[in-house]
């Protein structure tokens, strides 16, 4: 074995004091990193695992408000299996008509599903339940439309203009993850009873999806491209299992880059308390390395054996923090129990292995400085009494490599994301908080020796302690100011964001939206609404569907098209045409056309998704609507205020195009407080094919789901709390034998307990303070920053989530000196005189 | 053995430079037995430390063992300690984490000496604690720790032997007991002593006291003149 081994080896004879905060705050960072990787491995191998279940077959073809033609059908059903679903949103009523609710309306036929299956309560196949008996047909429904028609099995329901019996509870939907986001609960009904709703109107909003399963060992790949040969103007989506849910995808995959980053921080944060234990194990170990020195151990050796052994200890708090990931998944299945995808439990080696080598790297990057340090100690420092040693700086070559690793920590952490840009932002922001805050330590170090010595004892004593030589000042700072500032930062985000859904968005929201009315129903709708008492706003638009199929007559799929914008090409859009400008919209660039318009194709475009698309004034963009392809020329663009939850379009076209095609119209309606059950019974009592989406419901359901989001990254921000606080008592544990020392000596020169206590918490309390209020400053700058320039929301200040900050940064910072101060306010004097 | 020509060592400090020794002039023989003395900063200390190459002078010449130290970067001068200089201290400076033997090991390890240990286990033998090996230093005596401390120092035969205070922390039989191994160590294997003692006593057990004061060497070499070290001539 190399002697820079054995030499490690043996100094690890020494046990681990010293190191306790060390390997906890390398384990909890590791833990946090391979925690989140190992559950969105888990989860999105239960999304590969189920992903033909939840997409309902190989391949899904989509099309919006007609079925596929009889030639359509015929070739999917050529090669496979095919089963086809119809899905809209409509009014499901008590017979009586007293109790309504919006629900999502799911015709399915006899083949479906495809894979996976239904289950139902009680126990039954799917094809009896919904089959039609007595003349009824049967339904299936979600547990929650029950509740809200206060409804039992056996009822009857209406829908449109047809009676269902309600046969079973629908507790298990294989395909309900990639349904997109529901606004009411599930009613599924067989496909001959969705004619008879009466709710099939010429364009109306009806979703046809072709789901099918080919022979086994098929290139599905190789039969898409053949569907789109085949039918070039279809103007279907189409999916393939590999890509069931993307939407969910994306959500998992943010998610999960944010807690990552989250995670990084907390490893950031541990890694000052690495650079803290290492510095002062290296700091006890001054004589042994000096003796090596002596008896000829060149520094390079030194290096290597403390290296080595730093290393060795490195590697067991990594493991530590690996196993604690790779348990995570285990234990957040509870939590997972109401998601969609059944995470699959299984080790998951690579976002271990990544966990791994964050944790070396934070290692190298916070230990390499005081080891290169502790390297220069002279030989001579044996002979010599070193009550202020010259300090030592370490070698260039060391210094180098220090930034080299944190360079490849920063370097890893953005290429693993898959949002890099967010990545470089997190990290950058990190590191110069990181930085900022040890330049306020610094600040704070000078302003306490420029204060100069008050009369007062106990505030000299505790600005003296602010200062002196190996004063943990800057670590304290910096870990705990980081933590608090990630807390901050998330705390403002979320409070931001809940009040804009609680308290902004329904001040100026409409009370609903009324979808799928009829053309010729216009007229009498519009009298209807002005009529009820309680209607204070109102409008109405006709809306069509259409898949964005070329920008500048390049194919969507090859068009390079920023992530921000990606959600319009993924799907249909829905469209409009007018001839003046939508109300809520401001015009940025170009001109609106004029009202009598009547020239070749124009388009007004959102100016945020132009930009993404890198499309400009002049530039043409093709939509395909009802198999058309429709190609128009970006004419102007606006910025839409989506906050105002108003009917707004990314494309409005000009007039005298769309008019003729299958459409229907969609309209909003603000009532005052009291008055919204009324209108929705009005209209949907006199047009039963009109569906009512409550707003209030809708935010009720967004709220939900921010929540949870929110619950997930205050949990992992709160663990960067936790790592800061760990070498905040690290730090306060590591002066404790200075600090007994000094309550010895003041207790023997006659100092009360009192006196003691108050001059260490004075201490403690200026750092709490001034760490708090940096933190609340860096975290309330990154807060407004993701809203406005990320999120692009508008920003208010709270003050609450400072306070609060202030409130547990000095709690804890006085709790731990405290702590520490009680214990050497308990000690006996004898052992420390007599020793002198 | 020794060879010092005109040592002088200024060092800097917050309250200016220092001149640590001021032209200091030695010759030792080989074998020779020197002691230093002097009162306390009179630079006794550093010039061991000039002379075992573990401070390099601001001016003049040193040469041991027939190196000239000057031109020895650091790593050179680890390896030249290593091979030719063995140091006893006043606090023993044992590694913590090593058992006797391991200590006593370590200059043969790094010398990369595949018979370290068999070496180590006779060195421990010859001051007298073959039975103490596998002891930790906490687990020794100062006594004991002082003697293992001595069998590191001749582990290797060293041409010169720094002994600062060697006694400092020991009570007067134990030191008494330190002393009289580090002299038969020394006469057994021909080495060269450099001895600080503020023991007069122990100063003229050795060929030539050296008295220093205020960075020179202030008398004539004095020749021994106790019964004991006429004794250790002998023994020699």
């Amino acid at each position: 074995m190399p002697l820079a081994w054995r030499l490690a080896r043996r100094e690890l004879r020494g046990g681990l004091r010293g190191f306790r905060i060390f390997l906890a705050c390398l384990a909890l960072g590791v833990a946090v990193i391979a925690g989140v990787g190992s559950l969105s491995a888990a989860v999105s191998a239960g999304l590969r695992a189920d992903a033909r279940a939840m997409l309902g077959g190989d391949i899904e073809l989509h099309l919006v408000h007609r079925p596929a033609t009889p030639q359509q059908r015929a070739y999917l059903a050529k090669d496979a299996d095919v089963s086809e679903v119809a899905q809209m949103r409509a009014m499901a009523r008590t017979e009586d008509g007293d109790e309504r609710a919006l629900v999502e309306l799911k015709a399915v036929d006899g083949a479906y599903p495809l894979y996976g299956a239904v289950t139902l309560d009680p126990a039954q196949m799917l094809d009896a339940a919904v089959a039609k008996r007595d003349g009824h047909w049967g339904a299936v429904v979600a547990p929650g439309l029950l509740t809200r028609l206060k409804l039992h099995l056996g009822d009857p329901v209406r829908v449109g203009d047809a009676t269902f019996t309600l046969r079973a509870i629908l507790t298990h939907e294989p395909d309900a993850a990639t349904g997109g986001f529901e606004f009411g609960p599930r009613i599924m009904v067989a496909t001959p009873a969705l004619a008879e709703t009466g709710l099939l109107a010429p364009g109306a909003l009806v979703g046809y999806s072709y789901r099918l399963r080919l022979p086994p060992g098929a290139d599905t790949s190789a039969w898409v491209a053949a569907v789109k040969s085949a039918f070039p103007d279809a103007g279907w989506r189409i999916r393939e299992f590999g890509n069931a849910a993307p939407n969910l995808q994306r959500l998992i995959g943010r998610v999960t880059v944010f807690m990552t980053l989250v995670g990084l921080t907390a490893l950031l944060v541990g890694g000052v308390g690495v650079g803290n234990a290492v510095r002062g194990y290296l700091g006890g170990k001054t004589a042994t390395i000096a003796t090596l020195k002596c008896l000829g151990a060149p520094g390079r050796l030194v290096f290597t054996a403390y290296l080595t052994q730093i290393l060795a200890l490195a590697a067991g708090g990594i493991a530590v923090g690996l196993m604690l990931g790779a348990l995570t998944p285990a234990l957040a299945m509870p939590l997972l129990s109401s998601f969609p995808i059944t995470a699959r439990l299984s080790l998951y080696p690579a976002p271990l292995l990544l966990a791994a080598v964050f944790g070396l790297l934070t290692t190298l990057a916070f230990a390499l400085w005081p080891l290169a340090t502790a390297r220069e100690v002279p030989a001579a420092s044996l002979f010599r009494d070193l009550v202020d040693p010259a300090p030592r700086r370490p070698r260039l070559g060391y210094v180098l490599a220090t930034a080299a690793a944190a360079l490849a920590l920063a370097g890893l952490g953005i290429v693993t994301a898959s949002d890099r840009f967010t990545a470089a932002w997190f990290i950058a922001g990190a590191a110069g908080a990181l930085v900022a805050f040890h330049l306020v330590a610094a600040g704070i170090v000078l302003a306490a020796r420029r204060v100069g010595r008050p009369r007062a004892p106990r505030l000299r004593l505790a600005l003296a302690n602010l200062y002196r030589p190996g004063a943990p000042t800057a670590g304290i700072v910096a870990s705990l100011g980081l933590g608090l500032t990630v807390l901050v930062a998330i705390a403002l985000i979320e409070r931001n964001i809940d009040s804009t859904i609680d308290e902004r968005l329904p001040e100026q929201a409409p009370s609903f939206f009324f979808i799928d009315i009829q053309p010729d129903q216009v007229a009498e709708f519009d009298k209807l609404v002005a009529a009820t008492p309680g209607v204070t706003q109102f409008a109405r638009v006709a809306s069509l569907r259409g898949r964005i199929t070329q920008l500048n007559g390049v194919p969507v799929e090859q068009a390079v098209v920023a992530p921000e914008a990606q959600w319009t090409i993924q799907s249909e859009r829905g469209l409009t045409y007018a001839a003046t400008p939508p109300r809520g919209s401001r015009i940025v660039a170009g001109d609106w056309w004029p009202a009598d318009y009547h020239g070749p194709p124009l388009v007004s475009m959102d100016a945020e998704i132009a930009r993404g698309m890198a499309l400009k004034l002049g530039d043409t963009i093709t939509v395909n609507v009802l198999g058309r392809d429709v190609t128009a020329t970006i004419a102007n663009l606006r910025e839409i205020d989506w906050t105002s939850l108003g009917i707004n379009f990314v494309l409005v076209f000009s007039p005298g195009m769309l008019e003729a095609a299958p459409q229907t119209h969609i309209a909003t309606a603000r009532t005052r407080p009291g008055d919204e059950a009324a209108l929705e019974r009005a209209v949907t009592d006199r047009f039963p094919n009109v569906s009512a989406i409550a707003v209030k419901d809708a935010l009720a359901a967004l709220s939900e789901i921010v929540a949870a989001i929110g619950t997930a990254l205050r949990a992992t921000a709160a663990i960067t709390l936790a790592a800061g606080t760990l070498v905040l008592a690290g730090a306060v544990a590591a002066g404790q034998r200075r600090r007994v020392y000094e309550a010895v000596v003041l207790k023997v020169l006659g100092a009360t307990r009192s006196d003691v206590t108050r001059a260490f918490l004075i201490e403690y309390g200026i750092l709490g303070l001034t760490t708090a209020a940096i933190a609340a400053a860096l975290g309330t700058l990154a807060a407004y920053l993701v809203l406005t320039r990320v999120m692009h929301q508008d920003w208010t200040f709270m003050p609450g989530a400072l306070v609060s900050t202030a409130v547990i940064a000095t709690a804890l910072t006085l709790g731990i000196g405290y702590a520490g101060t009680w214990k050497a306010l308990g000690a006996k004097a004898a052992p420390f005189l007599r020793n002198e | 053995m020794i060879l010092l020509d005109e040592v002088r060592l200024t060092l800097t400090s917050a309250a200016g430079p220092v001149n640590v020794l001021r032209g200091v002039s030695l010759r030792v023989g080989a074998g020779e037995t020197v002691s230093l003395v002097g009162p306390s900063g009179s630079g006794k200390s550093t010039l061991m430390m000039v002379t075992g190459g573990l401070e390099r002078p601001s001016a003049g010449r040193v040469v041991v063992a027939g190196v000239d130290l000057g031109k020895l970067d650091e790593d050179g001068l680890a390896r030249f300690r290593r091979d030719a200089i063995g140091i006893v201290f006043q606090s023993f400076h044992l590694i913590p984490t090593m058992t006797a033997l391991e200590n006593v090991a370590i200059p043969l390890e790094l010398a990369g000496r595949g018979d370290a240990f068999e070496a180590a286990r006779a060195g421990l033998a010859a001051v007298g604690l073959e039975e103490r090996v596998l002891h930790y230093p906490g687990q020794l005596s100062g006594g004991e720790q002082q003697r293992v401390a001595l069998a590191r120092a001749f582990v290797a035969a060293p041409n010169l032997l720094l002994a600062d205070e060697p006694t400092g922390n020991l009570d007067t039989a134990t030191g008494r007991r330190v002393i009289d191994l580090l002299f038969e160590l020394s006469a057994k294997h021909g080495t060269t002593l450099l001895l600080i003692t503020h023991d007069r006593d122990l100063a003229r057990q050795c060929h030539r006291i050296v008295h220093m004061a205020d960075g020179r060497i202030v008398e004539a070499p004095e020749q021994a003149g106790t019964a004991a070290g006429v004794a250790r001539l002998g023994v020699r």
